[in-house]
Parts: structure tokens; sequence; C-alpha cells
């Protein structure tokens, strides 16, 4: 069975149809890259397989596992196994990142029927992963994403999919705002948890993070809708060539 | 302020009670027309028949109220209806502190309720600190009405020394399921380059009436760090006045509130800059639940000759549900040119991005919005320069989102 099956997705924003009939399988331990230009729909599919409000969907399905995701709320969704690492992350004043991973991880602890994590534990568990991604440990003492740089951010997005080793995690233009010392280090992050039984959307305006993170499979998304799908190949030749033939094509 | 003072006030009445002469005092209640008092209607007090609440004897009050915490290394004054009660409080203050009760003495606030405190306060209670190292005061006031609604009226001074330093943490507290009214006022004079952290919790039962007026005059090169947390009461106001009297004075009054069911809290400062070189910074953060009301006005004075004068004044709040209401009233009445103020407000709902990021993580709704309001109050607790003080009220603060169902509330 596939890990997550979308079939024939339709989907609004404020009356406005922005998918149109997306069909997409995704298999155990498979990368999938998801690429296209600006406002073709890449960040509403993310969007709407993670459950953000003011996405309507007109038909089709989605499931995980065989489950329909989109009777769930985003956060028996996140309990699910998915995981979507934001474009721009939110800043959460006064809510040590800290505190706030305790209780995301104790959450997921909880549904999965295992016992909470206690403070000793907790702590080594996040000196560990955060070592391993480069980050300072002090880092989970300030206040969640506040006043982090993009760099940051999106270490501590990584730091987060680490610790609560989703089955499905959905990258939203994570390359967004890297430089390329910290777009190989959240890359490095981001292979280290390729596993059989995970899979990954990576949604990306560029090549660039295709080169760090090597995808199975290639789908160009345009007008909303899949306009190809290629090997990891397909990236190399858009960037060669650009989107202009899916956007003719398409319209 | 001595009775011939007041003679032509309404309140002289009162006075007279004090001689022997029954005189109802909640006729003269400020109304709804005084500006001042536009936000807090205090109907429900003038309708409320109180006697005067028994300072001593027939209370039966021989422990500290649930949820009153143990402050290590504070000396513990305790109050009962306003009345000083030695065997309740620490025998000792520790060098350099000294504590009295006097007759009442003069306050310099003229409001409304200053002078029915004036009027009817049987005896103040005086600390007066002076020298290094002071051991800081846990001033726990409590309630405890009887069989009858009581009103009582606290009155307390606290002078610090040039060049001393004092932590006073109050505890404003009352015996579950009774109707009292608490009227304290509170004079405070921090002599030159002294220096005053006063935190003050007012956790009153949900019955209660809490009318504070606190004046604080500030000489040159003192320092004032003030946070009010306001979290129980049926009616609160927490009037705060700080006069800056030398150069060089600072003060930051900081606050935050939580309120639900029909708990009303009215927060009123004035910031008065008359000497040039004097700094004000202000936050408040307050949340608001069921049919509460929350208030702020904030007033900074500075006057034409207060020239380099640095006030700052932010008020935020949020909505946990549609049935509050919040009011924010700032008020900027700048004389001086040379000089620079800002104030903020804002009010709104727990923001959706916040929370759905949260629930991303697969914390549940009634979760993510705990720790949204934990955190955005935090934010202003976060001012609070003693490390167990800020713990303390971060508690106090936890066991209050613990007391709710904020998932219910969602709009």
């Amino acid at each position: 069975m596939a890990l997550l099956e979308i079939k024939n997705l339709h989907a609004s924003v404020a009356g406005k149809e922005i998918l149109k009939g997306i069909t997409l399988s995704v298999e155990p331990g498979a990368v999938h890259a998801i690429m296209g230009p600006n406002g073709t729909g890449k960040s509403t599919l993310s969007n709407v397989i993670a459950g953000r409000e003011g996405y309507d969907v007109t038909q089709g399905e989605v499931l995980l596992d065989g489950k329909n995701v989109l009777a769930m709320s985003p956060d028996e969704r996140a309990r699910a196994g998915i995981f979507l690492a934001f474009q721009y992350p939110v800043e959460i004043p006064g809510v040590t990142t800290s505190a706030f991973l305790k209780t995301a991880l104790n959450a997921k602890r909880r549904a999965e029927g295992k016992t909470e994590v206690d403070a000793m534990e907790f702590l080594k568990l996040v000196k560990a992963k955060t070592a391993a991604l480069g980050m300072p440990y002090d880092m989970i003492k300030r206040a969640l994403n506040v006043g982090f740089s993009g760099g940051e951010k999106k270490r501590a997005e990584v730091l987060q999919m680490t610790l609560l080793e989703p089955r499905l995690a959905i990258l939203d233009e994570t390359d967004s705002g890297l430089d390329i010392d910290a777009l190989k280090v959240v890359s490095d992050g981001v292979n280290a948890l390729r596993a059989p039984d995970r899979a990954f959307l990576v949604i990306t305006h560029y090549q660039r993070l295709l080169d760090y993170i090597v995808p199975d499979h290639v789908h160009v998304l345009a007008h909303g809708r899949i306009a190809a799908s290629g090997g990891k190949d397909l990236a190399l030749e858009l960037e060669a060539e650009g989107y202009a033939k899916y956007l003719d094509t398409a319209a | 302020m001595k009775p011939s003072e007041i003679i032509d006030h309404p309140f002289a009445g009162a006075y007279a009670k004090r001689l022997g002469v029954k005189t109802p005092w909640q006729g003269h209640l400020p109304g709804p027309k005084m500006e001042a008092w536009r936000f807090t209607p205090l109907r429900t007090l003038a309708n409320t028949p109180f006697v005067p609440a028994s300072a001593s004897a027939e209370v039966d009050v021989t422990e500290l109220p649930r949820g009153v915490p143990l402050i290590a290394g504070a000396a513990r004054l305790v109050l009962v209806n306003g009345a000083y009660r030695e065997d309740l409080s620490d025998a000792d203050f520790g060098p350099g502190v000294t504590i009295s009760t006097a007759e009442a003495f003069a306050s310099s606030s003229r409001s409304p309720l200053a002078l029915l405190n004036a009027a009817y306060a049987s005896a103040g209670v005086s600390i007066d600190a002076a020298g290094p190292g002071l051991r800081p005061i846990h001033l726990v006031s409590i309630g405890a009405a009887g069989a009858e609604p009581a009103a009582f009226h606290p009155r307390l001074r606290i002078t610090v020394a040039p060049g001393a330093s004092l932590t006073i943490i109050e505890s404003h507290v009352g015996l579950p399921g009774q109707t009292y009214f608490s009227n304290p006022v509170t004079e405070i004079a921090l002599a030159e380059n002294a220096n005053l952290r006063r935190y003050v919790s007012v956790a009153e039962d949900s019955e209660a009436f809490h009318l504070a007026t606190a004046t604080i005059s500030i000489a040159a090169g003192g320092s004032l760090e003030a946070f009010h947390l306001g979290l129980g009461g049926a009616l609160v106001r927490q009037d705060i006045t700080v006069r800056f009297a030398g150069r060089g004075a600072a003060a930051r009054l900081n606050g935050a509130y939580a309120l639900s069911g029909r708990s009303h809290h009215d927060f009123t400062t004035v910031m008065d800059h008359n000497v040039p070189d004097c700094r004000s910074s202000q936050v408040f953060k307050g949340v608001a639940d069921g049919d509460s009301h929350g208030v702020f006005q904030g007033r900074i004075h500075v006057a034409r000759d207060a020239q380099k004068t640095d006030a700052r004044q932010l008020h935020k709040a949020l909505f946990l549900s549609r049935g509050p209401e919040i009011d924010c009233k700032p008020e900027l009445e700048i004389y001086a040119d040379d000089v620079q103020c800002a104030h903020g407000a804002a009010t709104g709902e727990i923001d959706h991005d916040q929370l759905f990021y949260l629930m991303s993580r697969g914390i549940d709704p009634a979760t993510a919005r705990s720790l949204l309001v934990e955190g955005f109050l935090t934010e202003a607790v976060d001012e609070i320069s003693v490390p167990e003080v800020q713990a303390l009220f971060r508690d106090a603060i936890g066991a209050w989102l613990k007391s709710r169902d904020i998932a219910r509330a969602r709009p």
C-alpha cells in the first residue's frame, strides 16, 4: 500500500480553485520532489495535506496509510505521522523551544501508547539531536523561532522533524532564505532521516536543493495539475529550460 | 489628609461616622459620569449592604488561605481585614526594617476611594526600611467577612531611606465564598537613590471587591520596579500613581491579568513626570475569557520643565472568547518639548498561524491555546527581575490556566 495517496484533489482558496485534480502516489522510503513556478499551488498542496484552515477541498481524497487525512484535525494528522516543515516557521513569543518540543514529543508518544519522556531523558535526547545538527544546545532555551535567523529557523524545523520521526515529511520551500552552508546542514539532517518506512515530499522552486536531497521522482506542478513526472533528471532539465513549456501547454 | 481639609467632600460624612455618627458612604461612590470611572461601574458595590469588618478577635483565621505561597527568606506580615495580626506575622523582620502600627497617617491621594479609606481606616501599618541587606517582606492581606458582607480599609505606608533597597511581595486573598470589600491605600516614599521592588498579586475570592490606591513618590536617583498581577475578584481596581520628585528617578511598572467568569479588573496608572531626566516604562498584558471585563487606563503626564523624560507604555490583550470586554485608554499629556514618549495598544484573538503551527506538531488545540496564552503572559512576567518571584507569578498563571478549559472558549 502506498504511504501517501492523493486522488484527484481539488482545492480552492476564497472561492478560487488552486488545485485542479492532483493524483499522486508516494511509496514508503521514496523522496518525491514537487517543482513548479510560483503561484501554481505548491504551497497550497502542502497546506491542504497538513490541514491549515482557509483551504476548501472540493473534490478528491488524501490517504495516509489508507486513512482519510482530510477528516482529521491538523494535530491528529501530525500524530498520524504527517510533518510539515514550514517555509516561514512561526515565531511563538514566551514559549521556549524546549517546552514546545517536549509537549509535541509527548503528545505523539501518548498517541502511540508509549510513556512520556521525563525531563532528564528529554534533555539527553535533545542534546544528541542538536549536536548532530550542529545547533547550539542553548537554542532550546530561547522562545520558539523568536529572533532566529533564517538558517536557525530551518534547522529548528529539522530538529523537530528529527524528534517527531514522521511517516511523511513535507518540506515546503525549505531552501528559501538559506545560504549554501545552511542548506548543506539542513539537507544532511534530512538525508539522515531517510528510511525505508518514511517518505518525503520536497516542494521547491529551484533545483539547487535537489543536489543535496536527491529525489527518486520529480513532478512539475503547473496550473494546479501535475504537468509532468520523471526521475531526478527532470529537475536538471527544468533548471536548464525553465518552466515555460509547462505553463504554455497547461494554459 | 486632615478632616478639616475634606470637610466639603461627600466623605466628610464618612469621617463623621468615625466619630460615631452613622452616614452611608455608598451613596457617594464615583459614578460612570466620572471619566476615571467610566469603565468600572460601582453599582454592585454600592448596592451591597456592607458592615465594618471585624479587625481581630472574632475572626477565625489561624493559618494562611490556600494558594498563598511560602516565600523562603521573606519575613511575613499578615493583615486580616486590614488589621495587623502579630500572631500570624513573623516576629523578626531583620535589621533595618521597622514595622509599626499607628493612627491613620496622611495620604496624598484625593481619590474618592482614598478618602473613604481615610474615613474608615482604623490603624495604619508603616514599614520603614533603611540600610543595606534588607530582608524581603511578604505582605499577606486576608479578607474574612463572616456571615455578612464586610468592608475594610487597609492603610499602608512604606518608606525606603536613601540608598536602601527593599523587596516587597503582596498577596491579596480572601477566605473562600465570602463577600468582602478591601479598600487598601498605600503610600510609598522612596528617598534619594532608594530602590523598591514591589510585586503585587491580587487573587481575591470570586465574590470579593478590591479597590486599591497606591501613590509612589521617587526622589532623585531612586527607582521602582513593580509588577501587578490580577487573577481574581468580582471587581478589582489597582490605581497606581508614580510621582517623580527628583532627577534621574526611574520606574518600571508592569502587570498581567487573566480573567474569567464575570471578573472585572481595572488597572489605572498615572506616571507623573514633574522633573527632568526621569524614565518610566510600563508593560501590561492580559487575557480575558467568559464574561469578564479588563480595563487599562494609563496616563503619562510630562510637565513643561520635565525635559529629557523617557516614558513608554504598552498594553496588549487577548480575547479567549467572544464574551469579554476590554477597554484600553492611553492618555499622553506632554508639555515639555525635548522628551521621548511612546505608547502602544493591541487587542486581538489568539493568532491562527501560531495555533496552526503548534497543532501541526501534534499538540491538541486546548494545549496549544494554553501554551500560547501562557507564553503571551510570560512575556510580561519576564520583566520581573527577581527569579523566585518570576517563578511564583508564572506558577500562579499556570494554575489559572489549568483551572480553565481554554479549548471550550474557542471562538
